[in-house]
């Protein structure tokens, strides 16, 4: 049973490592939390940020493990968390955050593999690795990445964020990209 | 050994000369891609440990044949599976491990050494591995992606490979404009084109 309703994904991630303060950020883009250590991770959740998100396969001191869902989402607030691993994505559903299962889309029998380990519950999402490739993804396959989902990886660009947009319900954009994107984003 | 530089040159001309490769997902497509104008054959997935038969129908055909260490059944990807891929008469070893491009080389075969493109924090320890492991030719995947992201790579000395959701003859012509010296597919309507 759900301990708290999951959040609505916003359209923009920032990726972030911590090191530059996340308040900074604009507050309708999120944050994507990753390869910083724990007490960075600590520290940004603390900061009182809302629509963070956590790469929870690269934080550096943190197990990809059950406790660790229950750490980020109990302790921490983090509202959506991004992991490899089925088992943990649906762990984190339970807890009340939106899960986002981490897909590598390499060609199309590994994603096609992927897409068959994807727990396909409610509240788990996908996100596909590298964003680009979203693009270059057979209808037929695109139809089967369960939904929510994030493009995340070598978005070179703003307009490449926003044309993968048109197929993604998110984008994951480099902090240089940031203002770029909170700039073209509507206001509330 | 000594065969080494002569297979690698023999290799790259004729990567150079039919840039579109074959990639080999089932033993249900061999014969068709035996049967098209490629000249490399990239084996991905079969039997490891029976590939003799194989090797030989595909030399037999006048091509050479580039086989997958990670991803072919029965093998581990160690010093000890890249003597028997050797033994087998293996032209060339695709693999993601670094560390076995040498052994692959000492065993007078092609050393291609795969990189897998995922995000920007992930790029420079990338190509720092790829630097370093000498390999002949590096395989970028996902291939399709190589025009958008081109620009964030960086300058490579030795020949570059794309593979992965390259569907159309225009898709390969951009990987192909965007610098890779050939590209590897399943699509077999392209394994007939002169993309050269």
């Amino acid at each position: 049973m759900a301990e708290r309703t999951a959040p609505a994904l916003p359209r923009v991630f920032v990726a972030s490592d911590g090191r530059d303060p996340v308040r900074l950020i604009d507050p309708r883009l999120g944050v994507l939390l990753r390869d910083l250590d724990l007490f960075a991770l600590q520290a940004a959740a603390e900061s009182g940020r809302r629509l963070l998100a956590v790469d929870l396969d690269s934080v550096e001191g943190l197990n990809a493990d059950s406790a660790a869902v229950a750490f980020v989402i109990r302790r921490l607030g983090i509202e959506f968390v991004v992991t490899r691993r089925p088992a943990l994505a649906s762990r984190a559903v339970q807890l009340g955050a939106l899960a986002l299962l981490h897909v590598f889309a390499f060609d199309s029998t590994g994603l096609g593999r992927s897409l068959d380990a994807h727990p396909r519950a409610a509240g788990v999402g996908t996100v596909i690795s590298p964003g680009p490739a979203l693009a270059h993804i057979s209808v037929e396959l695109r139809a089967r990445i369960p939904r929510p989902l994030a493009a995340y990886g070598l978005i070179g660009s703003p307009e490449r964020a926003l044309t993968l947009l048109r197929l993604a319900d998110a984008v994951v954009v480099p902090a240089e990209q940031g203002a770029a994107m909170a700039a073209r984003m509507p206001r509330r | 050994m000594a065969s080494r530089p002569a297979a690698a040159r023999e290799f790259m001309a004729r990567m150079a000369a039919s840039p579109c490769c074959a990639a080999i997902t089932s033993d249900q497509v061999i014969e068709a891609a035996i049967a098209s104008r490629v000249a490399i054959l990239f084996v991905l997935r079969t039997d490891g440990l029976g590939l003799e038969a194989l090797i030989d129908r595909i030399h037999g055909a006048g091509k050479l044949a580039a086989v997958h260490l990670d991803l072919v059944d029965g093998l581990r990807a160690d010093r000890t599976a890249v003597r028997w891929l050797a033994r087998a008469g293996v032209d060339a070893v695709i693999s993601s491990r670094g560390q076995l491009m040498q052994a692959v080389q000492r065993e007078g075969m092609v050393a291609i050494h795969r990189l897998l493109l995922v995000r920007h924090g992930l790029l420079e320890s990338g190509f720092a591995a790829v630097s370093r492991s000498g390999a002949d030719i590096v395989e970028v995947l996902p291939g399709a992606i190589l025009p958008d992201v081109r620009a964030l790579l960086p300058p490579l000395r030795v020949p570059l490979l794309a593979g992965g959701f390259i569907w159309t003859e225009e898709q390969a012509r951009a990987v192909l404009a965007a610098g890779a010296a050939a590209v590897t597919t399943s699509a077999q309507h392209l394994w007939n084109m002169d993309l050269g």
